[in-house]
């Protein structure tokens, strides 16, 4: 295995800065989709507490759908050894775009069919921004994260901060 | 902008985030190599049609990716109850 010696993010690293909101690129981070049949077998898998709640989200780890999970780690966490449960590295898939301030909701409602003023801190699910599939976590009553397949974040970056600076 | 019920997520949600995937309750022969061309038609292509109440299924393909069963009606345009893959006929 190389060691990275530089990373080429796909959008800027420098934060955007509006009227109050704040759009920026996640850390990297590692990410694994997780395949099980229950939220315990998932568990006993991490040895951590795993929700069973579809739309939820607990220690990082999204239940996204019946037997699926989506695991935010920090960058470095290792693929689980001997887990009986499937795992798949996805870490170089997405990047991570966080949405943060007062207007957060307002930007993300230009594009996000779901009613974000309801959505609870502690949510988490797969959904659309216009035409493009995210996963959107409620981190904070102002802070959102937001997942999106790496190739398609120059489209989000483009879109977010432009209705941000509307 | 309609609202679903997903049977998954347990809540209403945007119909974009939906794909319909035709006439529900139409199992697939368990022996094609049996049946005549005939029947085999019917299977592929005949569908009920109906103007009213029809069962479809729909798959919440931006939210929890699973398949479920619904029942909306075709003139109004109205879902009557939703319910999960594998439950009988409502
Ligand atoms: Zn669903």
């Amino acid at each position: 295995m190389s060691d990275v010696l530089a990373r080429a993010e796909p959008i800027p690293t420098a934060p955007w800065v509006g009227r109050d909101v704040t759009i920026r690129l996640a850390p990297p981070a590692a990410r694994f989709s997780l395949r099980a049949r229950k939220a315990a077998d998932v568990q006993d898998a991490l040895g951590r507490e795993v929700t069973g709640k579809i739309g939820t989200t607990i220690n990082g780890i999204a239940c996204l759908g019946p037997e699926e999970w989506l695991w935010r780690a920090p960058e470095g966490t290792a693929t689980p050894a001997n887990a009986r449960i499937a795992i798949t590295d996805i870490g170089h898939r997405h990047v991570g775009l966080i949405v943060e301030g007062p207007r957060a909701v307002s930007v993300l409602s230009a594009g996000c069919p779901l009613d974000l003023a309801t959505f609870e801190v502690g949510r988490a699910t797969r959904t659309v921004f216009e035409t493009v599939e995210i996963i959107i976590e409620r981190e904070a009553p102002d802070r959102f994260h937001v997942e999106v397949w790496r190739s398609l974040s120059v489209w989000l970056w483009m879109v977010l901060t432009t209705t941000a600076g509307d | 902008m309609i609202l679903i019920h997903c049977p998954y997520c347990d809540e209403k949600r945007p119909e974009i985030e939906f794909v319909y995937g035709g006439e529900a309750h139409i199992a697939r022969p368990a022996d094609p190599a049996t049946m005549n061309d005939a029947a085999w038609e019917r299977y592929l292509f005949i569908r009920n049609n109906p103007r009213g109440r029809h069962h479809e299924r729909w798959r919440h393909s931006h939210g929890c990716g699973r398949f479920f069963n619904a029942v909306r009606d075709t003139v109004t345009d109205r879902f009557e109850t939703t319910y999960k893959a594998g439950e009988p006929r409502r």
